[in-house]
């Protein structure tokens, strides 16, 4: 081969390699980027009247006499909306039965999108549901209702080789010729004061419990569960995988029943972490019975299990890398084995064992397969401490998932979805960062 | 060549030479012939009979016979590789951390077998202090790491403590250099500084034998010099036995010298007949620098 | 020094007492901290037997062949089948695809974080290695189902067709180099040239217009469901990154630095020093990596529970990775809700014979990459 092409594959090879690390780095951004910025908006977002009102009504938070005045004010621009609706309830009702009907059918669509956007009308019963008992509270929420007060949805199946299209017909249209049609264009133009949106910064999302099905409030049981779980998981993990490091570290010697008990430790390292969950049901709650059924005290043993070697592999390491001078330093002053352990050479290796540690807290807060059977359900009360050992609890991983797949609204509530990942990833990554800056200066100890 | 050398070393020694009833036993010529320091009597205080240590398979020293006399200084010379260290990390036994390392023969402390069964290794170590080759501070204050032997054997009094470390340090000489800063991070100080902290800190738990392992070896001569001062000032007190590289070192500090090759004892005697009139054929060759 | 105390020494002999005392208590201490250390450590055999046995009674009541063979799952029918063979190949699907994007990436991140990159830029580089190991994986799943499969579904052809753009053209052109030079290296100097721009011009024209073809393929593709198993093998290649790239890099930072010198003491280039010499030297390590990625992935849960689509049905055709699959993992995640109604049954134990199997597969993957390990080290050790 040519000097010039064996220089352009080296080159090239080089690329090669850049081009991968620019792909992960962009996966990385990919990846946070959306849940950075719209999981942002759980916390800031343009909050309406309706939000306040809520506020006002069912935390008592809020000064009463401003949102009084607020509330009026947008009543008042929401009066014509419903005076056009009753005029035109009266002009139907000259209309023959039939046409009617139609009528009648269509004002109903029609009052249950506006009903949906700006709550319920003034003088009407008062709903169950705090999702029907005020209109939304957020405004890019709001402005998505809009589209289905102005726009009817029409599926459109005439090509058989294809999937059913969708069409948006305009309303106005429907009601042509009426004294409905000024309806639309007044409630598209006055919609901003109507509604009074303003950038609100809602801190309470973090600690305000969960109401009407993740409608409404916060994520605080979820927090709460992650947490006790977490801590739990800590609980049986710190001591059992410190220790075991230990043994193997300073008092094991080489032979058969170590290098049993080093394969056994790899292979939990390797078992997927949905058998861990099959394992925790099937011993922990069906064999010991430590919990009647799902219970925070399962699902962190089981927990535990999962970020053993993690935490033994960690430690271990951290101990090895305490120079040997040291022990012996202790040794050569008469302490005993077990003191030198103590007083010499686990002070040495902590910052290496935390740095390990606070890994293992992250993992242990973000895995979801392990509590799926054992402690996690999708709606419960934030806990008491010693409920811990009987109750389960919801968490932030598990209701990540309830919340986009299962839930009866998925759409209506992306904001509390994406909240709660943007929640979970930022424990996880301020755990990690802590583990970071934990080993630089580990790394600056031992060189300076 | 070799004589220039020794003239050089003779004012050296002379220049460092301690007070005068110190230096008395050796040139009287009292103890000529070591061995016979092991009838019993109390200025032996470590005592080898036929000692040999292997790491598995590998005989790293060979069937050492040696009486090392009490209150003195006996250095340890010897090429690279040929067991000094071993030798050393035998007396108090931490040699016991490879597990591939084991003994044949006795080694007696004070008439008290070493290596048997029943010896309690915490106690030996504590009477038995050593100093590593390079200085090993552990990562605490300077307190603490000099209070650590005091604490392990039972003193908790705070006064006491303070004493005991204050009486060290300046045991030590290195008092007047950190006595403001003692709650600061003993890895703070200067090479030397800590090597004179470890010093201190073995003295700290009230050993009878100090050893050393080439204490200055990582030091600068400014720093040695210290050192060997202080070893100057502690014979008399203590049984030191230190292994050096460094001839001058050896012949400036010791009263007695041994002299190991490839793990055999070649030659131990009064550090002055061994450096002028050496027995051997292999001493004198090292000692003239032919090899090693 | 300090008289008083010297003239109290404690004796070097140990009583009778205090040394079987002593002896006890080490022994005593020991034991303890052998017992928590195998507790720990044993937990894993404590798994394998509770797995398996609620794992047999499926087998007891339905035997094995069902289980192996039929890809028929409707475990919740009057009259219940059990064949898993669809969604063993669902789980096989997407590791193979996961695996296809996490090694040649990972592999040539390892290299250039090893042997290109500067220190420095190394520094900030680990870090998002880091962090992609560390994000949740039900952040990863919310991502793929919520962000990605709709981005898949609305512009899944263009999608592909960018991509392939991206990543076969770098490629054509290096290609088409290569085997310019290579054929014209025996001309004579006269016509080299010209022969070699001619074989370029043809090859070029040649890959332009198959590339083509293919961009145009490939947008023509309308992706009915984001959720699907291509949308799944990415991201679970992004995951199972962080595993091989550390691994692999550890290998070739281990291959040392005198077979490194000597390669380029040789005259050697860079690539041809790390392809010829390093690679092989590591081979055995980037192995394992690939060995430890197969198993990040076959394990994960919520991804492929979230973003899989959980269609039991081997595609059509069978390498249709823009069809939804179903997992092992998905299945005994989703399944067991319903399922745990009903304890005792086969429904309820054919999720432990699931389990069981994608624990005997990690097992034995986690025995070959350690017999990997211990092999390469033993013939470093020689
Ligand atoms: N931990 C060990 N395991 C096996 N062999 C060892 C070990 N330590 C030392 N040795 C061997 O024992 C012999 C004596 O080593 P030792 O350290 O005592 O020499 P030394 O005289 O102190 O040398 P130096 O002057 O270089 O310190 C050497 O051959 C060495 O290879
Ligand atoms: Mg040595």
């Amino acid at each position: 081969m040519r000097l010039s092409t064996r220089k352009l594959l080296d080159r090239s090879f080089t690329g090669l390699g850049f081009i991968s690390i620019v792909i992960m780095t962009a996966a990385l951004l990919f990846l946070l980027t959306p849940i950075f910025i719209r999981g942002s908006r759980a916390f800031l977002f343009r909050a309406t009247v309706e939000h306040r009102l809520l506020m006002l009504e069912k935390f008592k938070r809020g000064n009463p006499e401003k949102i009084q005045i607020e509330v009026e004010q947008t009543q008042k621009m929401r009066r014509p909306v419903y005076d056009m609706m009753s005029q035109y309830e009266k002009e139907i009702s000259q209309l023959s039965r039939l046409e009617k009907m139609e009528k009648k059918n269509q004002l109903r669509e029609l009052k249950k999108y506006i009903e949906n956007l700006l709550g319920p009308a003034p003088g009407e019963t008062r709903p169950v549901l705090w999702r029907d008992q005020y209109g939304q509270t957020r405004w890019e929420r709001a402005l998505a209702h809009l589209q289905k007060v102005l726009y009817r949805e029409k599926w459109d199946y005439s090509d058989p080789t294809k999937m059913g299209q969708k069409i948006l017909i305009p309303r106005t249209e429907d009601f042509k010729g009426t004294s409905l049609e000024n309806l639309f264009p007044y409630i598209e133009n006055n919609l901003k004061k109507m509604l009074s949106p303003r950038l609100t910064f809602y801190w309470r999302f973090l600690t305000d419990k969960s109401y009407d099905a993740h409608f409404f409030g916060g994520i605080w049981p979820e927090m709460l569960g992650t947490l006790y779980l977490t801590l739990g998981a800590m609980i049986f993990a710190i001591p059992m995988g410190v220790i075991a490091a230990i043994y193997l570290t300073e008092y094991a010697k080489q032979g058969t029943v170590i290098s049993v008990l080093r394969t056994c430790i790899s292979t939990l390292a390797g078992v997927p972490s949905i058998v861990f969950g099959l394992f925790g049901l099937a011993f922990f709650i069906n064999t010991i019975k430590i919990s009647e059924s799902k219970s925070v005290l399962a699902g962190s043993m089981t927990l535990a299990l999962l970020i053993l070697p993690t935490v033994i592999r960690a430690s271990e390491e951290a101990i090895r890398a305490v120079p040997v001078t040291y022990k012996e330093a202790a040794l050569s002053l008469g302490a005993s084995k077990w003191h030198t352990v103590l007083t010499v050479i686990l002070p040495a290796a902590l910052p290496g064992i935390l740095t390990g540690i606070v890994i293992s807290m992250g993992r242990a807060a973000g895995e979801t397969a392990p509590i799926i059977f054992t402690a996690a359900v999708s709606v419960g009360k934030p806990l008491k401490l010693l409920e811990t050992f009987t109750q389960p609890t919801p968490a932030l991983p598990w209701n990540i998932y309830n919340l986009a797949t299962e839930h009866e609204a998925v759409d209506e509530i992306r904001h509390v979805q994406f909240g709660m990942v943007l929640t979970l990833v930022l424990m996880v990554l301020v755990l990690n960062m802590a583990a970071i800056i934990l080993r630089a200066r580990i790394s600056k100890k031992l060189k300076g | 060549m070799k004589g220039a050398l020794m003239e050089k070393e003779e004012k050296k020694d002379v220049l460092l030479e301690p007070p005068e009833d110190q230096r008395k036993r050796n040139t009287s010529g009292e103890v000529t012939d070591l061995n016979a320091l092991a009838e019993g009597n109390g200025e032996v205080h470590v005592r080898t009979e036929d000692f040999s240590i292997f790491y598995g398979t590998n005989e790293a020293v060979k069937k050492v016979k040696m009486n090392i006399p009490s209150k003195h200084v006996t250095a340890i010379i010897g090429p690279s590789g040929c067991g000094k260290s071993t030798f050393l990390r035998a007396i108090n036994r931490m040699n016991d951390l490879i597990p591939s390392c084991y003994t044949k023969g006795k080694m007696y402390f004070d008439d008290h077998d070493i290596y048997s069964q029943k010896t309690d290794v915490v106690t030996l170590r504590r009477r038995i202090g050593m100093v590593f080759q390079k200085p090993n501070p552990f990562p605490k204050s300077i307190f603490d790491n000099i209070a650590y032997g005091p604490r392990l054997h039972g003193n908790k009094n705070k006064n006491e403590l303070f004493q005991i470390v204050e009486k060290s340090l300046m045991h030590a000489a290195l008092w007047d250099e950190v006595k403001d800063r003692l709650n600061e991070n003993a890895l703070g100080l200067s090479g030397g500084q800590q090597q004179r902290l470890c010093l201190a800190r073995t003295m700290a738990v009230d050993p009878e034998i100090l050893l050393m392992d080439e204490p200055t070896s990582a030091l600068d001569p400014k720093a040695t010099a210290k050192i060997e001062d202080l070893i100057a000032e502690l014979r008399g007190e203590y049984t030191i036995i230190i292994v050096t590289h460094n001839m001058q070192q050896a012949a400036r500090v010791s009263d007695y010298t041994a002299f190991f090759y490839e793990g055999i004892l070649i030659e131990f005697g009064d550090t002055k007949e061994l450096f002028q009139t050496p027995r051997e054929k292999q001493t004198e060759d090292y000692i003239t620098g032919r090899f090693g | 020094m300090f008289q008083n105390t010297k003239n109290k020494r404690e004796s070097l002999l140990l009583s009778e007492r205090a040394h079987r005392l002593q002896r006890v208590g080490s022994f005593l201490g020991q034991g303890f901290l052998f017992f928590i250390t195998s507790i720990s450590t044993l937990a894993v055999l404590f798994i394998i037997f509770f797995i398996a046995k609620d794992a047999l009674p499926f087998f007891q009541l339905e035997g094995f062949r069902e289980f192996f063979t039929s890809t028929h799952w409707y475990p919740s029918a009057e009259k219940p089948e059990f064949g898993v063979m669809a969604i063993f190949y669902g789980s096989a699907m997407v590791t193979i695809g996961a695996i296809l994007v996490a090694v040649p990436l990972g592999i040539s991140a390892a290299v250039c974080l090893s042997d290109v990159l500067p220190f420095i830029v190394r520094q900030y580089v680990k870090p998002v290695i880091e962090i992609l190991a560390a994000i949740p994986s039900v952040a990863y799943g919310f991502f793929a189902l919520v962000v990605f499969a709709p981005t898949l579904q609305k512009h899944g052809g263009h999608l592909l067709s960018v991509a392939s753009w991206l990543i076969l053209t770098p490629l054509a052109v290096i290609f088409i180099i290569v085997i310019s030079d290579l054929t014209t290296t025996r001309l004579s100097d006269k016509v080299r040239n010209p022969s070699r721009l001619a074989i370029i011009i043809f090859l070029g024209i040649c890959f332009a217009w198959g590339l083509f073809q293919m961009s145009h393929y490939f947008n023509g593709i309308i992706i009915t469901s984001g959720t699907n198993a291509l949308n799944v093998s990415i991201i679970l290649g992004i995951m199972a990154l962080p595993t091989v790239v550390s691994v692999s890099e550890d290998a070739l930072q281990a291959a040392g630095r005198e077979l490194r010198e000597g390669s380029y003491a040789l005259g050697a280039t860079r690539a041809e020093t790390i392809i010829r010499t390093i690679i092989p030297a590591a081979s055995s390590g980037i192995l394992a990596a690939t060995i430890l990625g197969v198993m990040r992935a076959i394990g994960e849960t919520m991804v492929v529970w979230m973003a899989s689509g959980n269609a039991a049905q081997v595609p059509k055709p069978w390498y249709n990775f823009l069809s939804p699959v179903r997992t092992l993992t998905a299945t005994i995640a989703g399944d067991m809700g319903e399922a745990d109604h009903v304890t005792g049954s086969s429904r309820y134990h054919v999720l432990f014979a699931m389990a069981l199997s994608l624990l005997l597969f990690s097992f034995l993957a986690n025995l070959a990459s350690e017999w990997i390990v211990v092999r390469e080290q033993k013939k470093l050790g020689k």
